[in-house]
């Protein structure tokens, strides 16, 4: 498969009457690419990965697939295969009727059907249950029903809307699992949507963040997770989010409720800024910034701790216990190099 | 709390027994008239034990007065006319449900309006139109009127059942490389089957009980079993007992169709009640 499956977006409008969903969208994905579109509801992931699959219209720009231009193109004759949040499977079909529906609309005979739907319901393991129908079956096994019927016709792009998201989290855990190895044996370029970043920082190979209708940033979920482009996207990605803290950043310090806080960075020119620091950087600090801890939460293996900083909540995570308790009031701080700055009216990454 | 229920059980019952007897009430007299003499009929007071006898059946079957060339105007009619109306309907009720087009509401509220006006205002526009072109007395004739009223009553009704299955599954047959009509075909239809078996039945059944239109724009070639019966009624007399007999033939069918298609009719009438509820 390697070699096919190239899609360009380029500058993609999507609008709903005065309403505007999709600002000019540009996207590159390359040949056998786990792409993730990761973002808040309502952001225009799905609307794009709509657009991808030709289910919904283009306002201005284009896409191509292969270096063809399919803006325009049916559905059907763009040769991608999708996996609806819902499912969508056939409710009146067996579950070998729907895995074999993508080959007979196109005319396969009915031994080379059989041949490739009991390989493709092997693949996703459900061949046992290829004479069930939809609503026999469990909600882990409807997905895998909807996976086989994407992957039975080889297609050349893979779309996913969600397809993790009615699951338990149990199954949802060993579902990306499978599917991120499926999605290796086969080789096929796959566009992934998701609002639930853990599953685009596990699965993806890139990841693009979308935010009120446009791409904030591209990139692998190292780069984004370790170098957010955007105040929005620092909010966004890690769990618990980052601390985000108004400052005046001086020489290789940056000065918060009057404490000064070094940074292994400096200016010439004071300015003021917008100092992000991931939970899991924040310690507790003899010289760092006076706050009182709210609430310990123990997870088992790790815990977070919610603290109020001159009325600005902040929080910090560990793998051990912290020795404090609540009400208490502690100093914290960060290693220089852990500190992400941003300018507070662009919000953009300094 | 147990009297409660119990006492709550025995006036539901109580209500359901005198909204059954209402309805139950003439069809239980036609019966038994059916099997009555004439003269038993107009004996007063009532005679309720009385001694049985089939001739108002064989005189409406197979006597002067046979209303069997009338059931089959009926049927051919009534046939036609669902057959016409399923035909349009569902074609049409899936692209009001599913397809953007210009004037799609408007085209909509149309469908509506038609059934809004009363008929009898309809029925002199009709018989100057279908004897304008030749078409009074004819099965052609009464079958077209008939689909005025069954096709908005249908495309109305199957709107809804369209409405009723999800967008996605269509749009997973387009990208299953199906089109749209195979994608109607294979995958829309046959999710919409009990739909249509509901408004193949309301249609079929509002055109063999007709009778205002049957009456007027029929004649002595197309004579419907509803008209036919009329016969029975003179200046000079009514004969009851086979005006009975012939009802009872005349609902036989209605009455099949009801207890075979019991539990679709139910599903119909709740469509939109519950979600899902007439998808299948």
């Amino acid at each position: 498969m390697t070699g096919i499956g190239r899609v360009r977006v380029e500058g993609v409008v999507k609008s709903h009457g005065v309403t505007t969903v999709l600002h000019g969208i540009d996207l590159a994905i390359e040949p056998g690419e786990f792409f993730v579109l990761l973002g808040p509801s309502g952001s225009g992931k799905t609307t794009t990965l709509r657009i991808l699959a030709g289910l919904e219209s283009v306002s201005a720009g284009r896409v191509l697939m292969d270096g063809t231009d399919v803006t325009t193109q049916e559905p059907g004759a763009r040769d991608v295969a999708m996996v609806f949040q819902s499912y969508a499977l056939y409710p009146h079909m067996t579950v070998a009727q729907n895995i074999g529906f993508p080959l007979k609309m196109v005319g396969t005979n009915a031994a080379e059907i059989e041949r490739a739907v009991t390989a493709a319901a092997a693949k996703v393991g459900i061949g046992h249950l290829l004479q069930r129908t939809p609503g026999q079956l469990s909600g882990g096994q409807q997905q895998r029903c909807a996976l086989a019927r994407a992957i039975v016709r080889q297609p050349r792009l893979f779309l996913l809307d969600e397809p993790l998201s009615n699951l338990d989290a149990k199954l949802r855990l060993e579902t990306r699992l499978e599917l991120h190895r499926l999605q290796r044996s086969l080789g096929v370029t796959t566009v992934y949507v998701t609002h639930d970043q853990e599953e685009a920082m596990t699965l993806a190979d890139r990841i693009a963040v979308f935010m009120d209708g446009r791409i904030v940033q591209v990139g692998t979920p190292r780069e984004i997770y370790a170098r957010p482009q955007t105040i929005a996207v620092a909010g966004f990605i890690g769990t618990p989010p980052m601390n985000l803290l108004a400052g005046v950043w001086q020489g290789d310090a940056v000065t918060v409720s009057g404490r000064r806080l070094p940074l292994a960075v400096a200016t010439s020119t004071p300015r003021d800024v917008m100092l992000g620091v991931r939970p899991g950087d924040l310690r507790i600090d003899a010289g760092g910034l006076k706050a009182r801890v709210e609430r310990v939460e123990d997870l088992g293996d790790s815990s977070i701790v919610s603290f109020m900083a001159d009325e600005r909540p902040l929080k910090l995570k560990s793998d051990r216990l912290p020795p404090v308790r609540e009400g208490e009031d502690v100093f914290l701080g960060f290693a220089p190099e852990a500190a992400h700055l941003f300018d507070p009216h662009s919000g953009l990454r300094l | 709390m147990n009297g409660r229920s119990t006492l709550r059980r025995i006036a539901l019952a109580a209500i359901a027994g005198a909204g059954l007897a209402v309805w139950a009430f003439p069809v239980i007299w036609g019966l038994l008239t059916s099997f009555k003499t004439e003269r038993d009929v107009l004996a007063y007071p009532p005679v309720w034990l009385f001694k049985p006898t089939l001739d108002n059946y064989r005189e409406v079957i197979f006597g002067a007065s046979s209303i069997v060339p009338n059931l089959w105007s009926s049927f051919v009619v009534s046939t036609s006319a669902t057959l016409l109306t399923m035909l349009i309907a569902v074609p049409a009720a899936y692209a009001l449900a599913r397809l953007r087009y210009p004037a799609k509401r408007a085209s909509g509220f149309y469908v509506l309006a038609t059934q809004m006006l009363p008929p009898v205002g309809l029925i002199i526009p009709y018989y100057l139109v279908l004897q304008k072109i030749g078409a009074l007395d004819t099965y052609a004739g009464l079958t077209v009127i008939y689909l005025t009223f069954s096709l908005p009553f249908a495309i109305w009704l199957m709107v809804s059942y369209f409405e009723d299955v999800p967008f996605e599954m269509e749009e997973a047959a387009l990208l299953d490389r199906a089109g749209r009509l195979r994608a109607l075909w294979y995958v829309i239809l046959p999710q919409v089957r009990g739909g249509m078996a509901v408004t193949t039945i309301f249609v079929f059944l509002n055109a063999w009980n007709e009778f205002m239109f049957a009456v007027v724009l029929g004649g002595n070639r197309v004579r419907p079993v509803t008209v036919a019966m009329f016969n029975f009624i003179s200046v000079e007399q009514t004969q009851w007992a086979k005006l009975a007999a012939g009802a009872m033939l005349a609902m036989a069918p209605v009455i099949l169709i009801g207890i075979f298609a019991q539990r679709h009719i139910v599903k119909g009438l709740t469509v939109g009640a519950v979600k899902g509820g007439g998808r299948r």
